[in-house]
This record gives structure tokens, C-alpha cells and sequence, in this order.
């Protein structure tokens, strides 16, 4: 035990589970999806940034729950929060077969689980994000803009951040809802590594570009593959600008019983201690991270 | 006929409310689970497996996903005994449950020590020895020895005056032998089974899976192998059996405790649905309710062979 742990280890103090149904399905990208699930108690509790567990009921095979990030809330007409949207990529079991899912079939969801980021904080916020780990980034920006709040009861953004998203991808066809983005408000550079749409080559020449030709930010967040993320960190660290990191490392249970998403975190002693990603993240402070060889 | 079915259990010294326990290592330190449980439906809770000094677990990734299955090598990341007992001991014990606590040793005197520290604490239950763990090396492997898991047993029993569960695994060639030497050297029951040694490959990079290479299989994939070796255990020897392995559902239960087992620990089933133990417990009510029986005792053990297979026992 240290100072590491801000809460006893694992305490997991909203979360519920329950079985939500299909409200929708819609198209995202190339291989790429949104689901909203129709869940209000999950919806009413969560914050940008964190998660919960998705599974298919009565299944064995795939067995456990997948950890899928919040991107929005979906409120009725009232504003009450009755929906959770989800991005997600076709790579493997589940979500292989979540392509087929329906209005109305049933979906087991447990959360919200995890930190999720900080409320917004003045300045010039920066968020960097790879592939689908944009998805965390459209509530974190509705919320700094006031235009959502999130959580139970209801935060309130006390700070109103200038905003701008680095968004890489591998290619135009794989960018996935840059139209659910704001407009206003949002300055929203996009990277490719084929250059078929914006920039051409790594998102993060375009947080280096920001850095070396206009102001510094105040604060990074940064959600994607782990070398993205790692180059990220770096370059606040050489800067000196704070960065929060959201971590996709797999899962097995997602609210702390298994042991099984451990990262390594840095100690004040020098030395580094297995961390469970799921409930002392996903979001770490960047030079909390004891990056290499994990 | 609005009788409530009795669900309380007896294994020797140990007396609990319900024959739904939860399994070492897959229910944390309880409080990760408190948002899905009615703690106060369980048999007993135990906790993740505790050594006598920190160990910081196995590299990453330590669990990847099998056929209906999970292959795990955590290697026993915890914190140790002694921050066991001032940090989770005392949330433990004010839980509506009884708390076993799970220790593993790397000698004799270890398993003794340990035993004797907790011995000293207040509100444990009992105490379940780990000598079946398949992902840790440099102690010595009690479980596979029938005469080394006696003597754990005994040393164990000398320190304590707690009940001790010796919890098997199924690695072995003739898991009867090491139930028998640990009901002779006193056990007061014997929990089984621990996981399977198993491995995943990553042909296309020719690499194993996990980062300890080798992990131990759990969850519904296992429970066809985990049943039969209740079933064998309970046939051979006096002490009660606890049994472990893929339990996921009502049937699944009574399937165990049909063939032999007294109570059930429920494991990965937990990971994807953290209710499912408490829900069990109401389920077993009911099942038990509708076969118009009066206490759970009543269906222990209650497995008929037919003639013609009554040779093939055992
Ligand atoms: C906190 C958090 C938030 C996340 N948020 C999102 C999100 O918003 N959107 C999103 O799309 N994803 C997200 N992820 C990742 C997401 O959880 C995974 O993509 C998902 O679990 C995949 O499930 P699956 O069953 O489809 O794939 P699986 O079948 O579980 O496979 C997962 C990956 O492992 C590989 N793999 C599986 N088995 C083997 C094997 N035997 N050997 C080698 N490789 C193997 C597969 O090829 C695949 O790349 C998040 C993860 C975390 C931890
Ligand atoms: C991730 C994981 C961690 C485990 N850790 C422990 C442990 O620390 N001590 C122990 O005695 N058993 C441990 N086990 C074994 C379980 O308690 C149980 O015996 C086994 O998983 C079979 O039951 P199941 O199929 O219901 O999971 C662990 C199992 C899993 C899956």
C-alpha cells in the first residue's frame, strides 16, 4: 500500500449491473460502430472517461465482458439521461458478433466503472487521440463546453478550457464520427497515416506542431494505441505540460477481482508496483507511468 | 408448503448459513464486489490467496479468454499477510458472512506461521490452505504430494484452532490420495478443484499467450473434469467436499452438490456476472422449494447409478 492508491484499493462505489437493450446501431467507419443501449441508472452515474463491461447474455463463448469506453450520453426529450453510447472496432469475438445486434435484444452491461478524467480545467486543454481511442473525447468536450453534465448528481464545469483535438487514424475511411463533434467551440486537427484526409504521417507531429509553433497547452489527454500514447507523454514530459493517459489494457473482470490489467505504476520510493488498470485508472497521470518494457 | 428450504451447511467445525461460497482470487477482497452482492446470502467469502510477505505477481498479460474458459497466471500479486490483516481483515470481518481466509506458504513453517499470525485475529471463520496453486514457483508443491499436503495439514491444525479446508488441485495423477492423506492428517474439508494447467500460443509471432507462458484454466470449460473429481473425492473419503470449478448456474449447482459436494465455490462466473453468487443462493431456495425438499442436506450426495455402471465406481 502507498500513496499510489488514492481510495482503498478497488472501491468501486456506483456501479451496477444490469440487462440493457439495443436502442440502436449505427455505422460509423470502416469496421467501426456506435451502439446506444438503452440504461439509465448507468447513464445518470457516468463520467467522461470511464467504462463498462458489455457481454452477450446466456453466452459462453465469448465468455467475459468487453471494457468499452463512454462516448456520449443519449438523454430523452426531458434531458433526462436514459441511453449510453459506445464506438466500437471489429477485432475479435464479441464485437465481431455485436455487428449483428438489434433494436430491442438484450445486452448485459455492468458500470460505470473506473476513474474517467478529471473535471475540465482552465487554459488550453489538448486531447490526442489514435484509432477508436477518440471515443472518450466527445463527452470530455460537451462537458467542457457546458453543454452536458455528467454524473450523479451532476458535475459542474466550473472551468471552460480552450479545446483542441489531435484525431489520427489510418486512413480517411477509418475515421470514425468526426460529425458528432461540436463545431463550435472545438478545434479539430486530423492526421492520416496514408494522408487521405488531413495531415499526412503521426497525429502526434500535429501535437509537436502546436507545441513548437503556438502556445503550450495546459493539459493533455490522450487515449489510443500504447506507442501513441507513450510519444505523447513523452512530449509533455520534454515540455513539462501535464497529461492524463487512458489506458486500454485488456480486462477480465473490469471492477478490481481479477488482478488481471495490472500496468506498472512509478512509486515515490523509485521503484514501480503492479496497478490494476481497471480501478486505479484507466486514467493515470502520464509520469505515473512506468513505460518501458510493459 | 410455504416452508423455507434450510440452506445451512455443516463441514466438521465449520457451520455455514448457506452451501454458496465464492472462490479465492476471483472475488478480490470483497469490497470490489460490494455494488453486485448481498454479501449476507453467502456461505462464507474468500478472500484472494495471501502470502506471508508481498509478492508482486506475475508479468502482464496474466489472463487471456479459451473456449467457454479463462486461463489465468496472476501469480499471486498481494500485498502480503501483514497488510492483509490491517487493510483488509478489518472490512472483511464487519461483513453479514462468514470470511475464510486463503494462505499459501513456501515451506512447512511458512503454512504454520501464517496460521498462527491469523489465529490472532478476530471474525475469521476458518482458513483455507492454497497448496494447489499452478502459477507460482520457488516453493515447494504441496499439492501434489499426498504426504507433503498431510503435513501442511497437520502443522496447520497445530497453529490453529480455526477449521482448515484444504483446497487441491486437480494436476495430479490420483487426486483421491492427497483428499485422503489431508482428511487423515485432520482437514476438516477439502475444496477442489484449483485450475488446470493450460496454455494459449500466439502461433503467428510464436509466442505463448500469457506472460508467465503456462496458466491455469478455469470456468464453464473445466466443469465436466471438476465435477468428476468431486464426485471421486466425495466416494472416498469421510470429510466433506467443497466443490469448485465452472459453476455458473442453478443446475451446475445441483449437479455438485448431487454428486457428492456439501457446498459449491463460484470463480470466473463471478468476473462476468457479479451477481451471480447471491442470485444462486435464492435460486437454490427455490429449486429446493419446488422439489418439495426441507434442507439442502437432502440432496447431497444423492447420486443414483445403475446397476450395470455401479462397478465402474470409483
Ligand atoms: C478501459 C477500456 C476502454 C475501451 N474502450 C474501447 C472503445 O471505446 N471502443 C473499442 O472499440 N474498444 C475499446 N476498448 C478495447 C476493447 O475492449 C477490445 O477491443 C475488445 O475487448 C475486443 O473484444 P473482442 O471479443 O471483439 O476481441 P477478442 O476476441 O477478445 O480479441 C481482442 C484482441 O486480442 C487478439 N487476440 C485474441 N485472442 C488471441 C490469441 N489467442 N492470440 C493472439 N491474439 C489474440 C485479437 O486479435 C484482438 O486484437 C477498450 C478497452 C479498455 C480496457
Ligand atoms: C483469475 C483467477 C485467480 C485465481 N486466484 C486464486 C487464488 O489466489 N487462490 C486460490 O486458491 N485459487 C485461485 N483461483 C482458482 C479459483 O479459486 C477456482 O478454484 C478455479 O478458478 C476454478 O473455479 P471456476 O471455474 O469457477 O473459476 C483463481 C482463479 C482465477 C480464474
Amino acid at each position: 500500500m502507498d500513496e499510489a492508491s488514492p481510495t482503498p484499493a478497488g472501491l468501486v462505489p456506483t456501479a451496477v449491473q444490469r440487462t440493457a437493450r439495443v436502442i440502436e446501431q449505427v455505422e460509423m467507419a470502416r469496421d467501426t460502430f456506435r451502439l446506444r443501449l438503452e440504461c439509465p441508472e448507468l447513464a445518470k452515474r457516468i463520467l467522461p472517461g470511464q467504462f463498462f463491461m458489455v457481454r452477450e447474455p446466456g453466452l459462453t463463448d465469448p465468455l467475459l465482458g468487453r471494457p468499452f469506453a463512454l462516448f456520449d450520453v443519449a438523454c430523452d426529450s426531458q434531458g433526462e439521461p436514459v441511453g449510453i453510447d459506445f464506438g466500437y472496432v471489429v477485432v475479435g469475438k464479441l464485437t465481431r458478433r455485436m455487428v449483428r445486434w438489434k433494436p430491442g435484444d438484450p445486452v448485459s452491461v455492468c458500470g460505470p466503472l473506473g476513474n474517467g478524467f478529471p473535471e475540465p480545467c482552465d487554459g488550453h486543454l489538448v486531447m490526442v487521440a489514435g484509432g477508436i481511442g477518440q471515443t472518450p473525447f466527445l463527452a470530455v468536450t460537451r462537458e467542457a463546453l457546458g453543454q452536458r453534465r455528467y454524473g450523479d448528481p451532476p458535475r459542474t464545469a466550473a472551468a471552460r478550457p480552450e479545446l483542441t483535438l489531435c484525431y489520427g487514424a489510418r486512413s480517411a475511411n477509418q475515421l470514425a464520427g468526426i460529425d458528432s463533434f461540436p463545431a463550435e467551440g472545438l478545434d479539430l486537427r486530423v492526421a492520416t497515416d496514408d494522408g487521405s484526409h488531413g495531415h499526412h504521417g503521426f497525429v502526434t507531429d500535429l501535437l509537436q506542431d502546436l507545441i513548437t509553433n503556438e502556445s503550450a497547452p495546459t493539459m493533455i489527454y490522450t487515449c489510443g494505441p500504447e506507442p501513441m500514447m507513450e510519444a505523447v507523454a513523452m512530449l509533455a514530459a520534454e515540455h513539462d505540460i501535464a497529461c492524463r493517459v487512458s489506458l486500454e489494457t485488456p480486462m477480465a473482470c473490469g471492477f478490481g477481482a481479477c488482478f488481471s490489467c495490472v500496468t506498472r505504476i512509478r512509486l515515490d520510493n523509485g521503484q514501480w508496483d503492479y496497478r490494476r488498470t481497471c480501478v486505479e485508472g484507466p486514467v493515470f497521470p502520464a509520469e505515473k507511468l512506468h513505460w518501458s518494457d510493459r | 408448503m410455504t416452508r423455507v428450504p434450510r440452506l445451512a451447511v455443516v463441514l466438521n467445525r465449520l457451520q455455514l448459513a448457506s452451501p454458496i461460497l465464492v472462490a479465492s482470487g476471483t472475488f478480490g477482497y470483497a469490497r470490489e464486489m460490494a455494488d453486485f452482492t448481498d454479501f449476507s446470502s453467502l456461505g462464507a467469502v474468500i478472500p484472494k490467496t495471501v502470502t506471508a510477505r508481498p509478492r508482486i505477481g506475475n508479468p502482464p498479460p496474466r489472463t487471456v479468454e479459451t473456449a467457454s474458459g479463462l486461463l489465468n497466471a496472476i501469480g499471486l500479486d498481494n500485498d502480503g499477510l501483514a497488510v492483509f490483516i490491517t487493510e483488509h481483515l478489518p472490512y472483511l470481518v464487519e461483513l453479514p458472512t462468514a470470511i475464510i481466509a486463503n494462505i499459501a506458504g513456501h515451506s512447512l513453517e511458512e503454512f504454520q506461521q501464517m496460521a498462527e499470525t491469523l489465529d490472532a485475529t478476530q471474525g475469521l471463520s476458518g482458513l483455507e490452505l492454497n497448496i494447489s496453486c499452478p502459477n507460482v514457483s520457488g516453493g515447494i508443491d504441496f499439492g501434489t504430494n499426498p504426504t507433503m499436503a498431510g503435513q501442511v495439514v497437520e502443522r496447520v491444525r497445530q497453529a490453529t484452532s480455526l477449521p482448515v479446508i484444504a483446497k487441491l488441485t486437480p494436476n495430479v495423477t490420483d487426486i483421491v490420495a492427497v483428499a485422503q492423506a489431508v482428511a487423515d492428517a485432520g482437514a476438516d474439508a477439502v475444496s477442489l478443484v484449483n485450475t488446470f494447467h493450460g496454455m494459449v500460443i500466439d502461433w503467428r509471432r510464436r509466442r505463448p499467450v500469457l506472460g508467465n507462458t503456462t496458466g491455469g484454466l478455469s470456468g464453464p470449460a473445466i466443469k465436466p473434469l471438476a465435477l468428476c473429481a468431486t464426485w471421486k473425492v466425495a466416494n472416498a473419503v469421510e470429510i466433506p467436499v467443497i466443490g469448485i470449478g465452472g459453476i455458473a448456474t442453478i443446475d451446475d449447482v445441483m449437479e455438485f452438490l448431487v454428486a457428492g459436494a456439501t457446498a459449491v465455490q463460484i470463480g470466473t462466473a463471478s468476473f462476468y456476472d457479479p451477481g451471480l453468487a447471491s442470485r444462486l443462493v435464492s435460486d437454490l431456495q427455490t429449486c429446493l422449494r419446488d422439489l418439495g425438499l426441507d434442507s439442502v442436506g437432502d440432496v447431497i450426495g444423492t447420486l443414483e447409478l445403475p446397476e450395470s455402471s455401479a462397478a465402474a465406481r470409483s
